[in-house]
C-alpha cells in the first residue's frame, strides 16, 4: 500500500466534488448556449411587415388643396399650391389613425388634434404627426419613403 | 411513502424549507443507498417508472436492442422540439410558404441548424423505427403476451410515414410539389376508396392552397398528436408485458413485475 503524502496538506476539494462541479459547469455552459441559440434565433430577421416605400400615383392626379388619406399605407398624401407632401396619419399617442378634418387631423381614439401641417393643437398627442419625404420615381409616379422624416413644410415642387 | 434513513437534523428554518419543497416534488430523499430507495426513487418519477423497477440481467446488455426504440423515442423529441420552433416562421400559404423556408435557410440566425435537424431527424427516424421492428421481430418479441404491443408498434410505424409524408409537402418547392402530386395520385389507384382519398387528402382535384394547410395541420397537429397518444400506450405496455422479451417467456406464461 503507498504511503499517505504526510508534509503536502490534503487538497482541499476531493476528486468527486472536483469532476461533479466541472460536470455542472459544462451542464449550465451548454444550457446558456442554448438559450442564447434560441433567442438568437427568435430575434426578428426578416420584416414581412408592409413595405416602407411606396408609390402613390402619378402628380397630375392631385388638385391643388386635396389631402388624399390612404389608410392601408397610413399616410395622407396632400398637394398645396408650394408642392406635394406626405404626413402620416398614425396618432403619436397611442397609434390609432387619424381623419382628415376641415383645418387639420384628428384622433378618433382619444380626441387628438392637429392643425394642417400635423401640429398638435389638441388631446393627449406628445408631439406632432411626421413628415415623410416624397420623390418623384423613375416612371413619373410619386413616391413615400417612410423611413426618412423631413421637417413640416417642406413640399416638393413638381 | 416513508424514507428508510432519516438524516439526524442540523439544518436552518431556510434548509428545511427547500428540503422540504425539494420533497414535494420527488417525494423521496437524495440519491438512493439501497434497493428499497432505489425502488421508491423509480416508483416516484414520471420520467424513471417506464423502466420496471427490476430488469432481467440480460436485457441490460446493449446490443440485445442496440436502444433503437430509445433513439427512435429521443429522435421524436427533437423533432417535436424543432418542429415547434420552425412554426415560429412557416407559414403554410401558397404565396408564402417557399419564401418563408428560404428565409429560414439563408436569414434567420441558426434556422437553417433547426431546418436540417428536422430534416434529418425525420429520415433517421424512419429509419430507426423499421431497424427497431426488424430487432423486435428477430428477437421473437411480437410473439404473446406482447402481440398487441406489435400491433401499437405497426399503427406506431404507420403514423410515422404519415409523418415524414405531411412534412414533404411543406417547403412547398418543386421536389415538395411533385412528390404529393404522385404519392396522392398512388393513393388514388386503390380501389373504390382511392379516388375519394386522394380528393379528402388534397381537398381539391390538385395540389394546391387546400392540400398544404391539410397537409400542415396533419403534420403539426392530429399526426403528432396521435403518436404521442400511442407512443404513451407503447411504453405502459412494455413494463405491463414483463419488459423486454426473454427465453423464459417460453416457459412461464405467468409475467411476474
Amino acid at each position: 500500500m503507498k504511503k499517505k503524502p504526510t508534509r503536502m496538506q490534503q487538497p482541499e476539494i476531493d476528486r468527486r466534488t472536483f469532476l461533479s462541479t466541472l460536470g455542472w459547469l459544462g451542464v449550465g455552459l451548454s444550457g446558456a448556449v442554448g438559450v442564447l441559440g434560441n433567442l438568437m434565433y427568435l430575434k426578428p430577421a426578416v420584416d414581412y411587415g408592409p413595405p416602407t416605400r411606396i408609390r402613390v400615383g402619378r402628380p397630375d392626379e392631385y388638385t391643388v388643396g386635396i389631402k388624399e388619406t390612404r389608410e392601408n399605407e397610413r399616410v395622407v398624401v396632400v398637394r398645396e399650391k408650394e408642392g406635394f407632401a406626405a404626413i402620416s396619419v398614425t396618432c403619436t399617442h397611442l397609434g390609432c389613425t387619424v381623419r382628415a378634418t376641415e383645418g387639420g387631423f384628428e384622433c378618433p381614439c382619444h380626441g387628438s388634434q392637429f392643425d394642417n401641417d400635423g401640429f398638435v393643437t389638441g388631446g393627449p398627442a406628445p408631439s406632432p404627426l411626421a413628415w415623410y419625404q416624397v420623390s418623384i420615381a423613375p416612371n413619373g409616379e410619386l413616391e413615400v419613403d417612410k423611413n426618412v422624416k423631413i421637417p413640416a413644410g417642406t413640399y416638393l415642387r413638381v | 411513502m416513508q424514507a428508510p434513513t432519516p438524516t439526524p437534523d442540523k439544518r436552518t428554518a431556510v434548509g428545511m424549507f427547500f428540503e422540504s419543497v425539494y420533497r414535494s416534488i420527488f417525494r423521496y430523499g437524495r440519491l438512493p443507498r439501497d434497493g428499497e430507495g432505489a425502488s421508491y426513487a423509480v416508483f416516484n418519477s414520471l420520467f424513471l417508472h417506464i423502466h420496471p423497477v427490476k430488469v432481467a440481467k440480460h436485457s441490460l446488455r446493449f446490443t440485445y436492442t442496440f436502444g433503437l426504440g430509445v433513439i427512435a423515442t429521443c429522435l421524436f423529441v427533437f423533432l417535436t422540439f424543432t418542429g415547434v420552433w420552425l412554426m415560429f416562421y412557416y407559414f403554410p400559404s401558397a404565396t408564402e410558404a417557399y419564401g418563408r423556408m428560404l428565409d429560414l435557410r439563408s436569414a434567420v440566425d441558426f434556422g437553417f441548424v433547426l431546418r436540417n435537424v428536422h430534416k434529418w431527424a425525420a429520415e433517421a427516424m424512419v429509419f430507426f423505427v423499421v431497424l427497431h421492428m426488424a430487432r423486435v421481430f428477430f428477437t421473437g418479441a411480437y410473439k404473446p403476451p406482447r402481440e398487441f404491443n406489435w400491433i401499437i408498434g405497426i399503427i406506431l410505424l404507420l403514423l410515422t410515414l404519415g409523418l415524414s409524408f405531411t412534412g414533404y409537402l411543406l417547403p412547398w418547392d418543386q421536389l415538395a410539389f411533385w412528390a404529393i402530386t404522385v404519392g396522392t395520385s398512388i393513393a388514388g389507384y386503390a380501389p373504390v376508396v382511392g379516388e375519394p382519398l386522394r380528393r379528402f387528402l388534397l381537398g381539391s382535384d390538385s395540389v394546391g392552397q387546400e392540400a398544404l394547410i391539410r397537409f400542415y395541420v396533419l403534420h403539426v397537429v392530429i399526426l403528432p398528436g396521435l403518436l404521442s397518444i400511442f407512443l404513451a400506450v407503447h411504453f405502459w405496455r412494455i413494463r405491463k408485458d414483463g419488459g423486454l422479451s426473454h427465453p423464459a417467456d417460453n416457459d412461464t406464461p405467468a409475467i411476474k413485475e
